[in-house]
């Protein structure tokens, strides 16, 4: 005991039964170190339940959309008379539109809605949220106000209309399929940059093994695509970033 | 186990290893980088539809065309318009500006108020309309109860021949008060020329476009004189990039070297106020030569050779008179310009093509003389360059509809009989329509204030009369003042009571021929946005207050709205014909047309022509240049005076001591100079002090847009102190350096500004820039600079009874 401890330079506080002397390099106090180690995988676990759970608990508020817009009830034609087009992209861009200069109009104004369902007295169907969608804000001519899930920081220049018509790119690529969702996503909102967990992508990683275009929206993943594409010159900064 | 230091770092060497595989710090900092970019003072365009809705800049009174940009509702954009024949796509920097004056809520009334704090604190509560309609209409119709409808007034800073002009003028008439009171502009010395040589009352038509040789008396063609955005297409032009191509001479008369001046092909400096003595010197040298317009002199004008009035007196004419008392070597010594100079330029002005002279002071906001106007204005007629292409034109005038005829009653009709306060139209000032500086002065030597209720609409006198502070003065005498300003300017700060209008970007008005322009034009500007306040736009306030006042005065305003006064004038530009509502870039309206006979004017109805002029925003004759010249001139003698004999019927009526004229006999009632007098002391006040404009400040009573303030070097603003930028060789006479700070002292009170040593001033003048010093407004536009105004001590032009504000004596006194 009394060589142990001074070879270890620290006294050992406790009294515990020792693994047979010589079994150790003399200059290891196994209690210690057993007890270092203990705290060490403490500390990481910690660290990993922290970083891998309740960082991304906290880092995303979740909040319901205004209204619960059901997109499979209007795509079923059965059902919704008027959604013209043959394609599904035409069927998307019904309300989804471009606007006559070329550019998108994105989530649709109220004015798109009131198109169909223009007379607050007269619902078109039976739906709770039709009546929301009447008594809030058809009646009161209020703008939805939608969250959007696939909305970029103000610095990013994206032109719809080059990837869909040029590009032949289809909508759901990019923002998966939303055509037949009876009942909108939650929106997870990441309290520090105000943006939807769309954009990063719903795997905190940020790592998929088969990545698909609606994954995740950033930089890296356009800058990726284009360069699958063979247009690797639309990666210079000024093309989005003007 | 007992958590030891040891333990302690072992858990955070086993904390710091973990937190590195989680995507913790890699996805926080990625965070924390976009979250910079959001904080809610970042200013973030708006999203949504892009829209683009075309107008008219109403800021100055240049009428330029233009269109703004919108994202949804917002308007993010103002830019020039290429269809607008003013300023075919040009635009200044105040009107680029012009967003800030509409968003800027700090610049505006937000709705109806009433003065809570002591006048002038800018302290006020907010009221409803109906509130403000009956304190306002409670108080007029008192006062007509009581038999004195005098006691009420109205200043009037909309441009003459506006709808909301007229609309004031007859609310003026109906409640039965004669002081309706207009501010005084470049307009003014305009019409007034054009009376007393012409015998039209009309603006002046200056075909800048087609002339060869600008001889500028003084106008600041790059200061916002005019049309700005005309003159600066027409600058362009003269300045053809290929100088073989380069056909038109510019020449700036000015003390100052002003950018004009600088950029001009000859830039002659005489004495400040002593344009007409050049001008008479330069019609010296041309008759001498005998190289004057022959031809133009028999058949059209009156008073060039000497004559006889039907009393048989002999007259001295005009050739007489200059021949006498403007040789170059007198003119010389008059404005320190050399004889040489004189001759060489006289020789070039009267050798070029289509040469025009062209008068003016900086930009259109102030007046100008009389007399110097119809110096240069001789000038022309010498040359015979009036009627002519390249010269001075004689459009008709613009046939809006007159406002329909309405009953006065008995109190009106009692209340009109009253003299003005300001005397204007009387005998001792038979031109002028009002004088804002008497009706000032009037109050200021009464005890008690004969005006009760003073009504301010689109001015602010307070801070832009040249008149030493004298109006503000008067403001605080009167009992009740109520404003209609949309923007919290020095004047509305005085008021009691505030009716806010929309400002230009938010509501119709009207603009009628851009100052300066060839040919008869009518703006109509619409709303870009809706109003974002609780404002409204005045023609509507002043129709909904005589509803309220009720009686007569409410059945002198039939129309529901201000919409359908406008659009029953413009019927008349329907009737007349010959108009037309679009414009097509490849023909220029100066460019002289033949209408063809089967020409279409491109509208079918009046209310097609309505709808189009709604939409465009324009209505114009195209240039009509050599007109027929039979009733061309009104004047008694049919023709162009060089003697004006309605002068001489106001000198026989009153005396011309009591137009305030230095010269007898022939000489007053022609063009000529005579010594600026002022009561100032020349010994103790050896300097002269004279205001100057900028093109990138705004004009008159529009606030300029806090964005400008950076467009200023630190030889006109520093901080909190403007600039006085004097001769060095007079700094050196008084032992001034750069950026001295100097009290400006004149008879009337002193500012300060610090010194700006500049070599294009003239030796013994104080040069101060207009439009700092406010006191009103906000934070980035109060308590910049100073005021030049506040020190002006101005004597009265002869006959019109402005003020002559370019002359006024100082000393600079080291702080």
């Amino acid at each position: 005991m009394k060589n142990r401890a001074n070879s270890s330079k620290r006294p050992s506080q406790s009294g515990d039964a020792s693994p047979p002397a010589g079994f150790f390099p003399k200059w290891l106090n196994i209690n210690v170190a057993i007890q270092d180690v203990g705290f060490f995988l403490v500390g990481l676990i910690a660290a990993l339940v922290v970083g891998w759970i309740i960082f991304p608990a906290v880092l995303y508020s979740k909040q319901a959309q205004p209204i619960n817009f059901n997109h499979a009830l209007h795509l079923n034609p059965d059902k919704v008379d008027g959604i013209e087009g043959e394609k599904k992209e035409e069927k998307c861009s019904f309300c989804h539109e471009f606007r006559e200069d070329g550019t998108f109009a994105g989530i649709p104004r109220l004015a798109k809605c009131t198109e169909c369902h223009e007379d607050p007295g007269s619902p078109l169907g039976e739906t709770p949220e039709e009546k929301d969608l009447m008594t809030r804000y058809v009646a009161t001519d209020q703008q939805i106000p939608w969250l959007v899930y696939s909305k970029q920081p103000d610095c990013v220049y994206f032109s719809h209309i080059a990837h869909v018509n040029m590009g032949k790119i289809a909508c759901d690529t990019c923002h998966g399929d939303f055509a037949g969702n009876e009942k909108l996503p939650l929106y997870l909102e990441n309290r520090l940059t105000g943006y939807s967990i769309n954009i990063w992508g719903k795997r905190i990683s940020g790592f998929y093994w088969n990545k698909k275009p609606s994954d995740r929206m950033k930089m890296d993943d356009c800058a990726e695509c284009h360069t699958q594409m063979g247009q690797e010159q639309n990666n210079a900064c000024f093309v989005c970033h003007k | 186990m007992k958590l030891t230091r040891r333990n302690f770092i072992a858990t955070v060497v086993g904390g710091v290893a973990g937190i590195q595989v989680t995507p913790l710090p890699w996805k926080f900092t990625d965070d924390v980088a976009i979250w910079t970019q959001n904080w809610p003072w970042v200013p973030v365009p708006p999203t949504g539809e892009f829209s683009e809705v075309s107008s008219v800049c109403n800021l100055c009174p240049g009428g330029c065309g233009i269109s703004v940009r919108k994202v949804d509702n917002r308007a993010v954009k103002i830019e020039g318009r290429p269809d607008y024949p003013v300023n075919a796509g040009g635009i200044c920097p105040v009107g680029m500006g012009g967003l800030q004056l509409l968003y800027n809520e700090s610049l505006r009334f937000t709705g109806p108020m009433k003065r809570v704090g002591m006048r002038g604190s800018g302290e006020f509560q907010n009221i409803s309309w109906d509130d403000a309609f009956r304190i306002i209409a409670g108080r007029i119709s008192a006062l007509r109860k009581s038999g004195r409808p005098e006691a009420i007034a109205a200043v009037d800073g909309n441009r003459e021949g506006t709808t909301a002009s007229a609309l004031i003028e007859r609310l003026m008439q109906a409640v039965g008060s004669p002081n309706y009171v207009r501010l005084p502009s470049l307009s003014d010395t305009y019409r007034m020329g054009n009376i007393v040589m012409e015998g039209r009352d009309a603006p002046v038509a200056y075909d800048l476009e087609n002339s060869d040789f600008v001889l500028s008396f003084g106008c600041g063609l790059l200061e916002g004189w005019g049309a700005p955005g005309r003159v600066m297409n027409a600058w362009g032009m003269w300045h053809d990039a290929n100088p073989a191509k380069r056909k038109t001479h510019i020449v700036q008369v000015e003390s100052r070297a002003s950018n004009t001046a600088s950029k001009a092909d000859l830039w002659v400096a005489p004495r400040p106020g002593t344009d007409a003595a050049l001008a008479l010197g330069l019609a010296h040298v041309i008759i001498r030569s005998g190289k004057y317009d022959a031809g133009f002199v028999a058949e059209h004008t009156f008073g060039f050779e000497d004559w006889q009035s039907t009393d048989g007196r002999p007259h001295s004419g005009f050739k007489t008179l200059v021949l006498k008392n403007y040789s170059p070597e007198q003119v010389s010594k008059i404005t320190g310009v050399r004889p040489d100079v004189m001759v060489k330029l006289a020789a070039a002005f009267r050798l070029a093509k289509a040469p025009v002279a062209i008068y003016g002071k900086g930009k259109n906001d102030l007046n100008g003389s009389l007399y110097e106007f119809m110096a240069v204005q001789s000038l022309n007629a010498l040359t015979g360059r009036i009627n002519r292409p390249g010269g001075v034109l004689l459009p008709d005038p613009i046939p809006l509809n007159p406002l329909p005829y309405f009953e006065r009653d008995d109190i009106a009709s009692q209340g009109l009989k009253k003299p003005r306060l300001d005397r204007g139209g009387t005998q001792e000032y038979p031109f002028t329509q009002s004088l804002i500086s008497n009706f000032a002065d009037a109050i200021n030597r009464s005890p008690k204030s004969p005006i009760d209720t003073l009504m301010v609409f689109s001015a602010n006198p307070a801070f832009t009369l040249p008149d030493g502070g004298a109006f503000k003065n008067a403001l605080a005498k009167i009992p009740f003042v109520v404003s209609f300003s949309p923007y919290r300017d020095e004047t509305a700060n005085m008021a009691d009571l505030i009716l806010p209008d929309c400002t230009y970007l938010e509501k119709m008005d009207d603009m009628v021929w851009p100052v300066g322009l060839q040919y008869p034009f009518y703006g109509l500007s619409k709303p870009v946005v809706k109003p974002i306040y609780d404002t409204r736009n005045c023609g509507d306030t002043v129709i909904e207050m005589a509803k309220a006042i009720g009686e007569s005065v409410g059945s002198a305003f039939p129309w529901e709205g201000f919409e359908d006064v406008v659009k029953e004038r413009a019927k008349g530009l329907y009737d007349a014909g010959g108009g037309r509502v679009s414009f097509d870039r490849a023909a220029p309206a100066w460019k002289p047309q033949n209408p063809k006979a089967g020409d279409k004017p491109g509208y079918n109805s009046f209310d097609d022509m309505w709808k189009k002029l709604m939409a465009g925003g324009l209505w114009y004759r195209p240039l009509d240049q050599a007109r027929e010249w039979p009733w061309l001139f009104k004047t008694p003698s049919g023709q162009f005076e060089f003697y004006s004999q309605l002068i001489d019927q106001a000198i026989q009526r009153a005396s011309a001591k009591d137009l305030r004229i230095a010269v007898r006999d022939d000489a007053a009632c022609m063009a000529h100079y005579a010594t600026p007098t002022s009561t100032a002391n020349r010994s103790d006040y050896p300097l002269s002090m004279m205001p100057y404009e900028m093109i990138n400040l705004a004009s008159g009573w529009i606030p300029s847009p806090p964005f400008l303030y950076k467009t200023l070097p630190d030889t006109q603003l520093l901080k909190e102190t403007s600039f006085a930028a004097v001769n060095p060789k007079t700094a050196a006479k008084y032992g001034l350096k750069q950026g001295d700070l100097v009290a400006v002292q004149s008879p009337v009170g002193e500012v300060q500004a610090r010194i700006d040593l500049f070599g294009g001033a003239m030796p013994d003048i104080v040069y101060m820039p207009v439009g700092f010093g406010h006191t009103g407004y906000d934070e980035f536009l109060k308590g910049k600079g100073v005021n030049p105004n506040a020190i002006v001590q101005a004597e009265q032009d002869p006959v019109t009874g402005y003020p002559v504000w370019w002359n006024t004596r100082v000393k600079l006194v080291k702080v």
